[in-house]
């Protein structure tokens, strides 16, 4: 299989601690990755050199042979729901589109809204192009974002916390979307349901990187309640759990 | 009525200009969230006006290329310095205000103007300025039609834009060149200290009413046309200052579609 990530000997640091260490790794194309791991772990300074966002400290990241700042435009990216300015009177149908804007292109062509169209009926939300954004709820403009991570038309798709902030039922439909895409795949969550849905690997990090091919985790609520950190302790975290 | 009109004279044609570019360059201001660095070019140019009277340059040229220099600077500090901006932009504008001050108490003679250029009024806005209006203007309509869903995505989410290889710092960059313009060809109307209520509150009320930035622009534009006519007519009535009398009804305004859109 051609591989789609490497990631060799990576360290990064935004003072004087290594907030990831060591980190070695393979993607192989079309797999389907779920990270996760505590606040403050790491997770979303990961995501954010694999974007090229940020400049490892040492070790080095290729993303199909280049440098992640020079294979920007065959990642699809949905943010975290925190940098969205929700104010702006913008429609849907113009959140979408921007997936199709790049260095060198700055307006749409027929192809586009061609494009547009067909990723609102295959993701169900025609009936939102025409409203703001601002007024969508959680789960529906997660479906929106989602779709504009899929207008670039990527080879790899990163999603941060997709599933944060919208309910079950809209949390089941993007995970079962997911499942259909035929790409590269990688979802940081804190939900651990990621994990049940069909994932092929689960990158464990909490500063280092713990690799697990197989997911033979128990999950299930113990004594009443779940305890997040001692699923951690069993993907490799240092975490003790108070029942 | 004519003889109003005539009164007003030079004034209603700048409303226009003014309002052309307070319905884009506002309105681009509120959705980036930049009304407090707008403020901080706004008051930090007072050292351009500082420069005008103490080497005797025109004042239009001093003050453009000072308010240049300060956009240019906090533009290359929004990404050089983003977690400590807020505490230099603060910084920027209270240097720029001092070295004003400063170069007018170093300048021989009374200076009756200087309030103008703090507090302006439109009522007497020389022609001169009416023709940098309209390169100003014209220059942020092309800009915002060449770079609309660039600015609208960096707006809407940065990250985003970054991830896309946007050109993210150039349209920055260039938003602040232009509201330094714009807050230049404002000055005599409505002062350095007072332009920035007029940049923000009728983008701000739009923004309530509008389904798109392009609606937002256009009827922002439009509010700031009719609160400069309509303060100048309060203004002429009750023979008040123009300037404060449309900065109080657009804050009016602001108040009661703040309290309506909470």
């Amino acid at each position: 299989m051609q591989s789609a990530i490497k990631i060799d000997h990576l360290y990064f640091r935004y003072d004087k601690e290594y907030v990831l260490e060591d980190i070695s790794a393979t993607i192989t194309d079309k797999e389907y990755i779920a990270i996760i791991g505590p606040n403050g772990g790491g997770k979303s300074t990961f995501v954010k050199l694999l974007l090229g966002l940020l400049t490892p400290t040492k070790g080095k990241i290729e993303i199909y042979n280049t440098t992640p700042d020079k294979s920007r435009e065959l990642i699809g990216y949905l943010p975290q729901n925190i940098h969205f300015n929700l104010d702006i009177p913008l429609q849907a149908r113009e959140v979408i589109l921007q997936g199709r804007l790049s260095a060198k292109k700055r307006g749409f062509s027929d192809k586009d809204f061609q494009i547009l169209e067909s990723l609102a009926q295959n993701l169900h939300i025609a009936h939102l192009l025409d409203k703001k954004i601002g007024e969508l709820s959680g789960g529906e403009r997660q479906r929106v974002l989602l779709a504009r991570a899929l207008a670039t038309k990527p080879k790899i798709l990163i999603l941060d916390e997709p599933t944060a902030a919208v309910d079950f039922k809209t949390q089941k439909e993007i995970y079962q979307l997911l499942q259909e895409l035929n790409l590269t795949k990688i979802v940081v969550s804190h939900d651990i349901n990621i994990l049940l849905q069909g994932v092929d690997r689960v990158f464990y990090i909490n500063r280092k990187l713990y690799i697990h091919e197989h997911i033979d985790i128990d999950i299930k609520p113990k004594e009443g309640h779940f305890c997040e950190m001692e699923l951690f302790e069993q993907l490799g975290g240092e975490h003790a759990c108070n029942h | 009525m004519l003889a109003i009109i005539d009164l007003f004279g030079n004034s209603l044609i700048a409303a226009a200009l003014l309002s052309v570019a307070i319905g884009i360059i506002g309105s681009i201001m509120l959705i980036n969230r930049y009304n407090y660095l707008a403020a901080s070019i706004a008051h930090g140019s007072y050292g351009g006006v500082g420069l005008a009277l103490y080497f005797s340059l025109p004042l239009l040229l001093s003050t453009t290329l000072f308010a240049l220099a300060l956009a240019l600077l906090l533009a290359f500090l929004t990404f050089k310095e983003p977690k400590r901006l807020d505490i230099l932009i603060s910084v920027i504008w209270a240097v720029g205000m001092s070295l004003g001050i400063i170069f007018s108490d170093l300048t021989p003679g009374y200076h009756s103007d200087l309030l103008a250029y703090l507090f302006g009024d439109i009522l007497l806005v020389p022609s001169s300025d009416l023709y940098y209006m309209i390169v100003v203007d014209i220059i942020v309509l092309l800009f915002t039609l060449r770079y609309f869903h660039y600015i609208i995505a960096i707006a809407y989410d940065k990250e985003f834009a970054i991830a896309r290889n946007l050109p993210v710092k150039m349209i920055h960059t260039l938003i602040l060149v232009l509201i330094a313009l714009t807050i230049v060809m404002s000055i005599r109307s409505f002062g350095l200290i007072l332009v920035i209520a007029l940049f923000s509150i009728p983008p701000f009320i739009a923004e309530k009413l509008t389904k798109s930035v392009q609606a937002m622009m256009v009827v922002s534009g439009v509010i700031a046309f009719l609160l400069i006519v309509a303060g100048l007519w309060i203004a002429y009535f009750f023979d008040i200052s123009a300037t404060a009398a449309i900065i109080l009804l657009a804050s009016f305004i602001f108040l009661l579609f703040f309290k309506g859109s909470k």
